[in-house]
């Protein structure tokens, strides 16, 4: 489209995605799920409303996951088998009236750890060769399962593509362009849109035949009847639990990996800062001999020697991108702020709890 | 949903080919929210000359046979004349082979359509769909439909079917559907899932927001509250003589109400302040890690505006190792705490 369009501003998610996009990620957890989303972009909107999974291939491991672990489903959907899977899915789609535009992919994420190259590569992948106007949508499989929905939506912002084109993460263009780790997301609203169809069928669910109900005539009867199974849309309470411990505790194994990945980032950068400087130092020891040997040529009236050998004699290291650990940064910002939510309602339920079972300290 | 109640019959069984032997066990069939969330979604999408529409199920099926979970489906499209019907086969056929791909573990179960009547069609399709070699033999295949008429119920039923028919040429277009029980089951996952969706059913667009921890938290004290309010309602009105008592309602509460467990104030006291200790440490923890990390790639890249070269490169390294120090020693903190929480 020639008209400048309106920037993505929001996402809205039909309810058969997200039961979609759950059952596809909690069968495969925890290993991650990829799948693609389709729909259509109104007026700076994006309606998603439709997805499939996308099969895992078993791929090579690619060079520049050097030491990642191989994980075949995190790279699926810009494997080239994937490409072809997807068009054949989306013609297919086509002919049953489903909106078959790409409108991105969802993967699956375990306590918030989906900052990562492969997101980042997809989704560049998506917004730089399908289609721009393309979201990430992430599902927080571990997060959802504590009682809350977890379903973020995702793009790169456009500064971050624009320094991901050509690789520009050394500190200079870093300074230059002041890309920060704030500036590698945006993220976007998620709205959750039920069809009229659905709407009223979860309504039926809810209120089940309007018959009038007699007493139960005894315990068993009660405890058998239809009312105590748990078919319909019982309330959810799962996020009343008070078991805290293996959050934090999975929450602190997270951090202590991130904190390692940090280090070795800044080892490699004083170890880059090294060499760099041995090899100055080479330089300008090189630089001095050879100014000393024209001084002495001239005094003897010899042709000078050229004074720029030293670019084909020397090779300066290359500074080591500073990608991986912008992202690890981005990735502790996104633990923390997830740890600061997950306190913020627990310290209520601690204190509603103690003041529940020791009705008297409250009072005072 | 419609309450009935079933009484399992053995089917009549059609001319069955040597050595295999279909089942006559009754058969439950369990059906996945999104399965029926695809079909509802196929029906809004149908072409507007179009009664109904059709597609196929996929699941799983139990090792006996006895229980089939419909876990997901697909549309296909079809029309239907006077007097004939055409389903797109090569359709089902590609798009089943796709979707088998993507989910190895699941089969072929059945199809659905859209609307509550069987009639000719449906036996012809049905036979297709249990026939052998592309369909279901020698299980049955099962037939789901969701009726979406507007302004009525929504309603779902499950049939599987037997061959009737004097001749091989009526057998073909006839069948004896023969309803199954059927139940909507949904898993621990899908529950977070499900009650977002169902928290858009009252509202005028149709539509909500992903929650955050503590607005779900909100909601459901709040929830709790009125359940006790409901309940606590209904005691009242017994006490006053307004509605009949029941015994094992009493009963029922009174146990819950056992529920609550006795603790000694001074263990509650201590475990609390673990606790809450742990939680603010963590919190805490985290967030000076996030703030140091930040510092220190800040650091890091701003080092060369100060006029590069060596001296500043060494002042930079220095200040890193600084940090690094720093957080080597809160790197073992972190780690006490969380040894302390697997003790916990």
């Amino acid at each position: 489209m020639a008209e400048a369009q309106a920037p993505l501003a929001a996402v809205k998610v039909e309810a058969l995605v997200v039961m979609k996009i759950i059952k596809h990620c909690s069968q495969t957890f925890p290993t991650a799920a990829t799948g693609s989303l389709v729909g259509m972009d109104v007026e700076g909107t994006l309606e998603v409303t439709n997805s499939f999974p996308f099969p895992v291939v078993e791929m090579p491991t690619e060079s520049h996951f050097d030491n990642a672990a191989p994980n075949p489903a995190a790279a699926a959907p810009r494997a080239k088998s994937n490409v072809a899977y997807q068009a054949e899915m989306l013609r297919m789609i086509r002919e049953v009236n489903i909106d078959a535009n790409n409108a991105g992919w969802y993967t699956s994420a375990n306590m918030g750890n989906f900052v990562n190259m492969n997101v980042i590569e997809n989704q560049f992948f998506y917004q730089k060769e399908l289609n721009e106007r393309t979201v990430a949508l992430v599902h927080d499989v571990s997060r959802s399962a504590q009682g809350s929905l977890s379903l973020r939506a995702f793009r790169l912002s456009a500064k971050f593509m624009e320094a991901f084109k050509d690789n520009k993460f050394n500190s200079e263009e870093l300074q230059k362009s002041n890309l920060r780790h704030q500036d590698i997301f945006e993220e976007l609203p998620v709205e959750i849109h039920n069809s009229h169809l659905i709407t009223s069928f979860i309504h039926q669910l809810q209120c089940p035949a309007a018959a009038p109900t007699d007493l139960p005539v005894s315990l068993s009867a009660l405890e058998t009847s239809s009312f105590s199974k748990s078919t319909t849309l019982t309330p959810n309470f799962d996020n009343l639990s008070l078991s805290i411990d293996p959050f934090l505790e999975k929450n602190c194994d997270l951090l202590l990996d991130s904190i390692e990945a940090h280090n070795t980032e800044v080892n490699n950068y004083q170890y880059y800062q090294r060499v760099l400087g041995r090899e100055q130092q080479k330089i300008n020891n090189w630089k001095q001999k050879r100014a000393q040997e024209n001084a002495t040529r001239a005094t003897l009236k010899q042709p000078l020697l050229p004074e720029d050998e030293w670019q084909r004699l020397f090779k300066l290291p290359t500074e080591p991108s500073r990608l991986e650990s912008m992202l690890n940064t981005r990735q502790v910002e996104q633990f923390s702020r997830q740890v600061d939510s997950f306190v913020s309602a627990t310290t209520g339920k601690m204190f509603a709890a103690k003041g529940n079972l020791l009705p008297g300290e409250t009072a005072k | 949903m419609a309450e009935d109640s079933f009484l399992h019959l053995a089917r009549p069984l059609g001319p069955v080919s040597v050595g295999t032997a279909p089942t006559t066990a009754p058969l439950n069939v369990v059906i996945q929210p999104q399965a029926i969330f695809s079909i509802l979604d196929h029906s809004l999408r149908r072409n507007a000359d179009q009664e109904r529409v059709i597609g196929t199920l996929l699941g799983t099926r139990s090792e006996d046979g006895g229980e089939v979970e419909v876990r997901s489906a697909f549309a296909v499209g079809h029309s239907e004349a006077e007097d004939q019907v055409e389903v797109d086969m090569e359709y089902h056929k590609q798009m089943l082979a796709l979707h088998l791909k993507a989910n190895p573990r699941e089969v072929l179960v059945g199809w659905y359509a859209t609307a509550s009547e069987l009639n000719t069609f449906s036996a012809l399709i049905q036979n297709f769909y249990s026939g052998q070699g592309d369909g279901t033999w020698p299980h049955p295949a099962v037939h789901l439909t969701v009726s979406t008429e507007a302004g009525k119920d929504l309603e779902t039923r499950a049939y599987i079917s037997a061959p009737v028919g004097v001749t091989a040429e009526r057998a073909a277009d006839s069948a004896a559907f023969i309803p199954v029980p059927y139940e909507l089951r949904y898993g621990e996952a899908d529950k977070s899932g499900l009650e977002t969706i169902a928290n858009a059913k009252d509202s005028e667009e149709r539509s909500t927001s992903v929650m955050s921890d503590v607005e779900a938290l909100e909601r459901a004290i709040e929830e709790v509250l009125a359940m006790i309010d409901r309940v606590s309602r209904y005691v009242e009105s017994v006490i006053d003589e307004e509605a009949p008592a029941s015994t094992a309602m009493g009963q029922f509460l009174l146990n819950t109400l056992a529920l609550a467990p006795k603790v000694e104030p001074a263990d509650i006291e201590r475990d609390f302040n673990n606790h809450i200790q742990d939680v603010l440490v963590v919190s805490y923890l985290a967030n000076t890690i996030r703030t140091q990390m930040e510092l220190s790639n800040r650091l890091a890249t701003a080092q060369l505006t100060l006029g590069g070269g060596d001296a500043t490169g060494t002042s930079g390294e220095g200040n890193q190792r600084n940090q690094r120090g720093g957080k080597g020693g809160r790197q073992q903190r972190q780690e006490r705490t969380a040894t302390e929480e697997t003790r916990a």
